[in-house]
């Protein structure tokens, strides 16, 4: 028993002093990496201060176009700050907002077609009605055969 | 919410090491960088409105993200290259490419023993990580030369504490082991690791 006890604090003290060189050389390791990486060539460095630039522009037209929103907020444009709010979110759901587009397109095409339909059904009741013949008249095909002989 | 200078300040301090961290994984210089510029970008862009004390985090995030996103589409890329390549029948530019040659390993150093000496024991260690695998390295690159703690790398890494610490573990082995073989003793290497019971 004592010996197992033993020999269990042995092994974590190897653990103990193996992480410990691993930390030691994992640093030695680092140390000549980071002193590699300050000897980067002009090419490279030019590129990364372009990089960091062009990220820092991104922010920068970001900030101008939050504090823009905020002004309309505050002078009362709610409608456009609205606006923008609900252009954020449609640009957020691209499928959601293309599916809501089509579904609008296709209820106002229906709308206007049995619109459209209704009126032209109750402008020949109409006419018929009006007609001084008799509705069954146009039904009759001997009376359509006559009216163009005549 | 982070001022643009302080995203000035954070990008102009972790660029370099975000660029040869990169370099290694994909091992192209130029891919490198405009990994590095889109995850400049991406934390601008999507995080800029984050307190400065958490862009270390997400960049590191983004950057791996990124690197991730580079490999998959260098995949899709050379599964079209074979299949049309099979198409066009020899491939004479396709020579076997050791993708250790790129790797600038000299130095325009005046003091030529020492110099030479240090950019090479600097170049088999860059070799040395390079030949990691995948999760070894940026477990290594995370913990070690971002200093990041093992908690933070597990969260980037999308894994449990106990695999960040493994993978670092076995990194640290496999560089000893590789530079022990290249005869670089020097980097307090000890046999205590090298022939550990692990």
């Amino acid at each position: 028993m004592k010996t197992d006890k033993i020999r269990h604090d042995n092994i974590d003290q190897q653990i103990s002093v193996d992480a410990n060189v691993e930390d030691q050389i994992a640093h030695n390791i680092v140390d000549l990496l980071d002193s590699r990486a300050q000897e980067l060539s002009d090419e490279h460095l030019v590129r990364l201060a372009e990089a960091r630039s062009l990220a820092i522009g991104r922010l920068v037209s970001q900030d101008a176009q939050l504090a823009g929103n905020h002004r309309l907020h505050r002078n009362g444009n709610t409608l456009q700050w609205f606006g923008g709010r609900f252009g954020h979110y449609f640009e957020q759901h691209r499928i959601f907002s293309t599916l809501l587009v089509v579904c609008v397109m296709l209820l106002t095409f229906f709308a206007v077609q049995q619109f459209s339909i209704n009126h032209q059904i109750e402008n020949s009741d109409a006419f018929l009605l009006a007609s001084d013949l008799p509705p069954e008249a146009y039904a009759d095909k001997g009376f359509t055969a006559w009216l163009d002989t005549n | 919410m982070a001022t643009p200078k302080e995203l000035s300040d954070f990008l102009a301090a972790i660029e370099r090491r975000a660029f040869k961290q990169t370099a290694y994984a994909v091992r192209d210089d130029h891919a490198a960088l405009d990994i590095v510029q889109d995850a400049m970008m991406k934390l601008a862009d999507k995080y800029g409105a984050q307190p400065a004390s958490e862009f270390p985090m997400l960049f590191q995030r983004i950057l791996q993200n990124t690197m991730r996103d580079y490999w998959r589409r260098q995949k899709v890329r050379n599964l079209w290259t074979t299949l049309l390549s099979s198409f066009g029948g020899s491939a004479d530019d396709n020579e076997d490419r050791d993708p250790l040659d790129t790797i600038d390993v000299g130095d325009d150093s005046e003091e030529p023993s020492v110099q030479i000496a240090r950019s090479q024991t600097i170049a088999l260690i860059e070799r040395a990580l390079e030949k990691l695998p995948t999760r070894q390295r940026e477990a290594f690159v995370l913990r070690y030369w971002e200093e990041m703690d093992v908690a933070e790398t597990a969260e980037i890494m999308g894994c449990s504490d106990g695999s960040v610490k493994t993978h670092c573990s076995r990194a640290v082995h496999a560089l000893a082991l590789e530079l022990r073989k290249q005869g670089l003793d020097k980097l307090g290497l000890s046999n205590a690791i090298l022939n550990g019971p692990r």
